[in-house]
């Protein structure tokens, strides 16, 4: 008897020294990590989630520096794996994001444009390593995926894109709605419906959560091994402990974590 | 005085996690690839991900392994996560058999995926711990910590405290061979649970 956990995830989208709320793609500044961890109070977040998403979603291919030094800095708030990404064009990107406090690596864009680059990143690090973001819209197409940050469509329909990422040489794929994206709708189950059956990886789904009752609709389907939510009003503080308390009640198999004796770890030694 | 702990660089694993999760509990976490700073250590991490032949190549090469013996023999601890944990044992089939550092006389082998199981094995998983002391103590009663990996270490004929988790059979998850000691899974990436691993480990 296998018995792993289902996971619940936070995500934060990094841009130029700040974190975004995102809608529908369209981001919006909220403020730097000083702000967030001043009214936001992070690290209490950080107590009740069992994965992190650090995002750099700045729009063109703007210097690394600054993204690396927050990864760094949330890494010591942080006793959970950490998934980073956005603008990973080559084994060395992905590298300093390892070397940087990451333990898995978030690619999109470079699923699409160059295939032999995901295979290096496997080969070098370890499919586990690598996580493919699929991100997925409705258009008078049906689903389509979408790649650069929602800005290019893919010519094939979402569900055979998505078949086509799940036999690449990586470890998770972490799929979200762009139409329910930071609207506190739920998570799209037209979307979720698109997954192929079998999935050899472990899912990922992302894209509306607004409440805690949101989460246990997708988590409660075998195929969906974590949900996430980027949505920084909705979720930071105590509102995520909340909803992950809610999830067990409702039979979500979640790890129960002690945030008090964690805490209490503290300068113990 | 803050408690010194080195970790042993040697170009695989995640090194800057490990030493977040001990600044946090209070250690004072130095990453080193020099021998002479890892023979004088009291408190060693060996972490890793990766290729176990690889990391043997490289931990020899660096004269690491001798280092890692003079540090035992002064009576220092050492504690191997992941990979570094299966660099513990005599072996692995891992890219052809390679010798490990042989400090513990179990086998490291590939996980069963026979049944149609996900192999790595990635996510949160519970783990029994034959006895709640040492490396052990104050964990919750069924213990819960992220695993990342496809070979697995094979609980052989060790009778030390120790942790055993089921993925595709039993496999050794952690063992407390007293100076040496060794988790499969990330302490530094477990929250409450992982953290008092370490602690526990520190305070000895």
């Amino acid at each position: 008897m296998t018995a792993l956990k289902k996971r619940l995830m936070f995500a934060l989208l990094y841009d130029g020294g700040n974190f975004m709320l995102s809608r529908n793609f369209r981001l919006q500044r909220v403020g730097d990590i000083e702000w967030l961890e001043r009214n936001y109070n992070f690290r209490e977040t950080a107590l009740s989630i069992d994965e992190l998403v650090i995002l750099n979603v700045e729009r063109g291919r703007a210097s690394m520096d600054g993204f690396l030094s927050h990864v760094k800095r949330l890494n010591d708030d942080c006793f959970v794996p950490i998934t980073a990404g956005g603008g990973v064009r080559s084994v060395d990107d992905a590298r300093v994001l390892l070397r940087s406090g990451a333990d898995k690596v978030a690619i999109n864009t470079v699923l699409w444009t160059d295939p032999a680059l995901v295979a290096g990143l496997a080969s070098e690090f370890g499919r586990q390593c690598l996580v493919a973001s699929v991100d997925v819209r409705s258009t008078a197409d049906g689903h389509r995926a979408v790649v650069a940050n929602g800005t290019e469509e893919l010519p094939m329909p979402a569900a055979e894109w998505l078949s086509r990422v799940a036999t690449m040489p990586i470890g998770e794929i972490f799929l979200t709605s762009v139409d329910r994206d930071g609207t506190g709708q739920g998570f799209d189950d037209a979307v979720l419906d698109l997954v192929p059956p079998d999935l050899p990886v472990p899912l990922i789904v992302a894209g509306g959560a607004g409440k805690a009752e949101h989460f246990a609709a997708p988590l409660q389907r075998d195929e969906v091994g974590a949900a996430c939510t980027a949505h920084l009003f909705n979720f930071v503080g105590q509102s995520l402990a909340t909803s992950r308390a809610h999830l067990r009640g409702a039979g979500v198999d979640l790890v129960e974590w002690d945030p008090d004796l964690l805490r209490g770890l503290a300068g113990s030694v | 005085m803050t408690l010194p702990v080195v970790i042993v660089d040697y170009g695989m694993g995640n090194l800057f996690s490990v030493a977040s999760a001990l600044r946090y509990l209070g250690a004072e976490p130095s990453i080193s690839s020099d021998p002479e700073v890892v023979a004088r250590s009291p408190h060693t991490i060996l972490p890793g991900v990766g290729s176990f032949r690889l990391a043997m190549d490289r931990i020899r090469a660096g004269a690491l392994d001798e280092a890692m013996h003079s540090s035992l023999g002064a009576g220092g601890r050492l504690l191997g996560i992941c990979l570094g944990m299966q660099l513990l044992g005599a072996s692995s089939i891992e890219d052809g058999t390679t010798a490990g550092l042989g400090l513990v006389p179990n086998v490291v082998a590939r996980l069963d995926d026979s049944g149609g199981l996900k192999v790595p094995h990635v996510g949160f998983n519970e783990v029994h711990v034959t006895e709640r002391s040492g490396l052990f103590a104050d964990l919750p009663e069924k213990p819960h910590f992220y695993f990342v990996h496809s070979f697995r270490m094979e609980e052989g004929s060790l009778s030390c405290p120790r942790a055993t988790c089921d993925y595709g059979g039993r496999f050794l998850a952690a063992f407390d061979a007293g100076q040496v000691s060794g988790t499969q899974f990330h302490p530094e990436k477990s929250q409450s649970a992982g953290l008092t691993v370490i602690r526990n480990f520190l305070r000895r």
